[in-house]
């Protein structure tokens, strides 16, 4: 009876989801309502992930391997950044409900995690608590982003 | 045509409703009426299943969230339901008990009820148009009423009585087939996708998503609906003053869930009640019918636009055809069926006419799997 109200130990799987950027705020029980609604998907090296234009239904996190994010057709020419593992690429087309703005293809074999736009809009009606620490994590990422690409942009926070 | 546009051919909009569409959704909507009709002892209790399903489903997202596991959960959400409705009954059983003895008695009484009230507003008729009276009217209508209550209704109660005891047994099947839904809906879910190509997952998950959100808003949307219909019906007929206002209510509400023909039955049962427990008194009679056109007012106006809505976002056109074709197809249960399934099949039909419709989708997953091949075959080529 006790055990109900221990809680049970982590599984490794929840202890990669916690490794991702995107989720490592959660708690365990937090984790749990994650793990239920992620998609794991195999991708090999060269194999599109979405296309420029493409309306964005899903938020990607790398578990493991490396994503291009580049000019649509152009990995070499057009190469824009890398996404290494643990970190999170196709936000903005989730929160804006915008089209893809750019290509992601697979650099390297990876694993991703995705989470479509239905459960994510459904977890914020449901779990605020989980729904904005998801959100804190994505602002952050997004002014990292900020900061990285725009070398003009004052380095110390606003 | 540069890479760009050839990416974003044919996905603007992932569901389009163009005729084609249309047409696919109705066709596939009553060819699979049609096979369902094969299967109606497990098709009604797979509906009541799931509209149980989106009812618990957000006590099971709580409990998950407070640290118990899924299937723990599930249990514990379907088993308390099964609880709280056996609770529900005991109290009502009696009653129950009283109403299946004397029922064939009661439905009899109430239908000679209903005969006195046409038989007199036949007389006020006769009596109020010439035209009528030369006709003989009322004594040729109340011959024909005679043969049909004498022939047709003793004929076929007892098949209606049994058919009905018949799906009892199938009905006990609804609790548990929503407790494995609660327990591993979205393990079948995640399963489906998994099964579906990296080049046509989004738009499948896009798809899942909106079957789920077209059911759920469709369900829960009736759920409420029958909530505030038997509301607004009981306390009506309370203040009318008709015996047994809740029950008659609530039943009327269900009733509701056939397209038209329901809350006609509806407010028919409530007129038999009403004549046969008022006879001297027809005003309550039509106070009972005003009050029936009035909640359907209010249904049309007020309630549907506030629950049900348009979560099936269909054209009233096809809506209305897919209702008669529903009925014709398969009966009653069609009739309730045809609007959900419609809903589902113009989500699934829109969704993969426009994969099949975007060459940049077919060239991506051939990509895909040429990449596959290579690496499969790889150590075979040095």
């Amino acid at each position: 009876m006790l055990a109900l109200f221990q809680g049970r130990k982590e599984t490794p799987r929840l202890g990669t989801i916690r490794q991702l950027a995107l989720f490592s705020t959660l708690s365990r029980r937090e984790l749990r309502v994650i793990d239920g609604l992620l998609h794991e998907r195999r991708y090999l090296k060269g194999e599109i992930v979405f296309d420029e234009g493409e309306e964005g239904q899903t938020v990607h996190v790398v578990i493991t391997g490396r994503v291009l994010i580049c000019r649509q057709g152009e990995p070499e020419s057009g190469r824009i950044t890398e996404i290494d593992a643990g970190v999170v690429f196709g936000e903005l087309a989730l929160l804006e409900n915008a089209p893809r703005a750019l290509q992601a293809r697979a650099e390297e074999d990876c694993v991703l995690a995705s989470l479509s736009r239905g459960d994510f809009e459904s977890l914020l009606d449901t779990h605020a608590v989980i729904g904005s620490k998801i959100l804190l994590q994505l602002a952050r990422q997004l002014g990292r982003q900020l900061r990285d690409r725009s070398p003009a942009v004052e380095r110390r926070p606003l | 045509m540069n890479s760009s546009n050839i990416a974003s051919a044919g996905t603007s909009r992932y569901l389009s409703s163009g005729p084609l569409v249309w047409t696919a959704t109705v066709v596939c909507t009553t060819l699979l009426l049609a096979l369902l009709k094969q299967a109606l002892w497990l098709v009604v209790p797979f509906l009541l299943a799931i509209i149980l399903y989106y009812a618990l489903f957000p006590a099971v997202r709580r409990l998950t969230l407070a640290g118990i596991g899924r299937e723990t959960a599930a249990a514990i959400v379907a088993g308390g339901f099964l609880v709280a409705a056996v609770a529900a009954m005991v109290p009502t059983l009696p009653w129950l008990a009283a109403q299946a003895v004397g029922g064939e008695e009661a439905f009899f009484r109430y239908l000679a009820g209903g005969r006195v009230l046409i038989d007199r507003s036949l007389a006020m008729l006769e009596a109020q148009f010439e035209f009528l009276k030369q006709m003989d009217f009322h004594a040729e209508m109340g011959r024909k009423i005679s043969e049909f209550g004498g022939t047709y209704i003793q004929a076929h109660l007892g098949d209606v009585l049994l058919g009905a005891a018949a799906w009892l047994p199938a009905l006990l099947l609804a609790p548990f087939l929503a407790f494995f839904f609660l327990r591993d809906g979205r393990r079948f879910l995640k399963f489906l996708g998994e099964a579906v190509p990296n080049a046509y997952f989004e738009r499948t998950l896009y798809m899942i998503d909106r079957v789920d959100g077209t059911a759920r808003a469709y369900f829960l949307g009736l759920l409420k609906l029958t909530l505030l219909d038997t509301i607004c019906l009981a306390l009506g007929l309370a203040v009318i003053g008709i015996p047994g206002a809740l029950v008659l209510g609530l039943m009327a509400a269900v009733l509701a869930w056939v397209p038209f023909v329901g809350s006609i039955i509806g407010c028919v049962i409530v007129v038999l009640v009403a004549a046969t427990d008022f006879p001297a008194n027809l005003w309550v009679v039509y106070a009972a019918v005003g009050l029936f056109v009035f909640v359907r007012l209010l249904d049309d106006f007020v309630f549907m636009p506030l629950t049900i809505g348009r979560s099936l976002h269909m054209h009233p056109l096809p809506t209305v055809l897919l209702i008669f074709a529903g009925g014709a197809v398969a009966g009653i249960p069609g009739l309730i069926l045809v609007l959900p399934l419609a809903g589902v099949v113009m989500v699934v039909a829109g969704t993969i006419g426009g994969i099949v419709n975007d060459p940049r989708l077919g060239a991506r997953h051939a990509f895909a799997k040429t990449l596959r091949a290579r690496r499969i075959t790889a150590d075979l080529h040095s």
